[in-house]
């Protein structure tokens, strides 16, 4: 006997689904049979920290904005998604394929490199390229699996950055979130939850910085000028090449100032789950 | 109307079975396979990818004579290299075992990488490490010299390879689901790529699969490329016409028969 009804127990079921999800991951085909794939589900309160990251992130880059927008405002109206986070070894080779397309005549070359190199990059790297293939069909079946349980889903390298800058599966050398749910269409794509956070001048002039050649007008005198208002010869606009300082200035600050500071608070907290996982 | 006609000859018949081998039963039971391979493209070129871009191509191979070539690839590509060789000769046997091979590459990991200085290539904070390697000017890299002292003409950009990834991911999932077997190759990759399929890619991976009784690329046993089933059959053409010469009866006038128990023996 029981009744269910609402959508409480199914944001509860997600978890479950979740379950299942990570047991796609582990079943994945891999091409080499030799890479280490781990993968763990968050949801609730922990994915406060991961919030917090994503926020000053998206200052910089917009798809992150809206990855963070739309997560936190689901996350506030009590409708948390859950989020699995797929991590791979991926930094050392142990084929000695010597295939070339790391760039190095050989593996011992490249695991020399990446020895020095490891986990400088914003998402990791460097890598053996057979083996991001061997993690990216794992990451692929976890988003097919997630189609076949009918629930809404994007994989988003802003949450891998977010989780691995935070010491989420501190021994994986890349990692991706998979963000699932809550139980509606389209909350990652269409997004509804960022309706009216955006204007129309400010979507316009993504896309005119986006997409120039769109609004370059005659380019036969050679420094065209630009279509960027209904009157766009009164007075003529062009565009300019340039470093920007106040671009580069914010980047920086964002990268090495604001995501330290917020990962400082929440490391060890975070560090000390795996260790206590490992006892 | 010429529609209609053709709808009112709806009729026909389709014995299928796997023996012999290339036979027109066969031949049928193959373009199932064949079908799958097509359901299974389209399921890579829909996978997700980094920004949307489209960057997967695919070539579907089919054939007696198409797959021989590919498997003496896969064994001309064994012997280059030590840690090849024995891997590669028993995948080469897969390859004859397959009913079509499909390959997937990308498009642009060598040439249109992805500029998001992910990292991902080199560990470092932008794109330098792929642009330092390459031909190019002003970022728009030069791959008309197409020679390479390495199998696979590296860098690339691994958020490329990556979206890689997510197409042989999705080919997969759509042969688990439509129960044909199926597994992707290295070997079967490099195979293609050199023979000029997904000629605009700078990296492919092979897939075949097969709709047979036993799974071609599970279980297969020590010096798989001496010992498989082409091989045994051919043994068993060897030893047996020899098995049979060896001594002889007119079967008209007299066959053997075995010997009936004496009474005793009762």
């Amino acid at each position: 006997m029981g009744h269910l009804i609402g959508k409480e127990y199914c944001l509860d079921h997600l978890v479950d689904v979740a379950k299942s999800i990570v047991l796609a991951i582990h079943k994945a085909p891999q091409i080499t049979g030799k890479t280490k794939i781990e993968a763990e589900i968050i949801w609730g309160e922990d994915l406060e920290p991961i919030i917090e990251v994503m926020g000053p992130v998206g200052k910089v880059m917009r798809y992150v904005q809206w990855d963070y927008e739309t997560i936190k405002k689901c996350y506030e109206k009590g409708e948390s998604p859950v989020i699995i986070n797929i991590g791979a070894k991926v930094s050392k080779s142990n084929l000695n394929w010597n295939c070339g397309a790391c760039g190095h005549d050989t593996c011992k070359e490249f695991n020399a490199y990446s020895k020095d190199y490891k986990g400088g990059g914003q998402m990791g790297g460097p890598s053996c390229n057979w083996k991001i293939l061997d993690w990216t069909m794992a990451c692929d079946w976890a988003c097919a699996s997630a189609w076949q349980h009918r629930v809404d889903n994007r994989i988003m390298g802003s949450l891998g950055f977010a989780m691995r800058a935070l010491g989420f599966l501190p021994d994986m050398d890349v990692n991706i979130g998979l963000a699932l749910g809550p139980p509606r269409d389209m909350v990652y794509y269409n997004r509804e939850e960022m309706h009216k956070s955006m204007s129309y001048e400010m979507d316009k002039q993504d896309i005119v910085n986006c997409v120039p050649t769109m609004f370059t007008a005659f380019p036969g005198g050679g420094t065209p000028m630009y279509k960027t208002k209904d009157y766009w010869w009164a007075p003529p606009e062009f565009m300019g090449i340039g470093y920007s300082e106040e671009a580069m200035e914010l980047y920086q600050q964002v990268l090495f100032e604001e995501v330290p500071e917020i990962v400082a608070k929440h490391a060890d907290k975070i560090e000390a789950r795996y260790k206590n996982k490992k006892k | 109307m010429k529609k209609y006609t053709e709808d009112l000859d709806f009729q026909g018949e389709e014995y299928i079975s796997d023996w012999p081998s290339w036979s027109p039963q066969d031949i049928r039971r193959k373009k199932c396979a064949l079908e799958s391979a097509r359901l299974m493209v389209d399921a890579a070129m829909t996978a997700p990818c980094a920004g949307g871009v489209p960057s997967i191509e695919a070539h579907i191979v089919y054939g007696q004579e198409e797959l021989e070539a590919v498997a003496r690839k896969v064994e001309e590509i064994a012997h280059t290299q030590e840690s090849w060789k024995e891997p590669f000769l028993y995948e080469a046997v897969m390859v004859r075992d397959s009913d079509v091979i499909i390959f997937l590459g990308n498009t642009r990991c060598h040439e249109t990488p992805l500029d998001a200085g992910c990292g991902l290539c080199g560990g470092t904070l932008d794109c330098g490490y792929f642009y330092e390697q390459k031909t190019q000017k002003y970022g728009l890299v030069d791959i008309t010299d197409r020679s390479s002292k390495r199998m696979i003409d590296g860098p690339l950009c691994t958020a490329r390879v990556g979206d890689l990834g997510y197409a042989v991911g999705s080919a997969l999932w759509t042969a688990a689901t439509l129960m044909v077997d199926a597994r992707p190759f290295a070997s079967m990759g490099m195979a293609g790529q050199k023979m000029g399929y997904c000629p605009k890619s700078g990296m492919v991976v092979g897939v075949p699969l097969a709709a047979k009784a036993k799974n071609p690329y599970v279980d297969v046993n020590v010096d798989y490329h001496l010992i498989n089933m082409d091989k045994v059959l051919d043994n068993t053409r060897k030893i047996y016409q020899t098995a049979r010469i060896i001594r002889g009866f007119d079967y008209r006038k007299w066959i053997p028969k075995p010997k009936k128990p004496d009474e005793e023996d009762v």
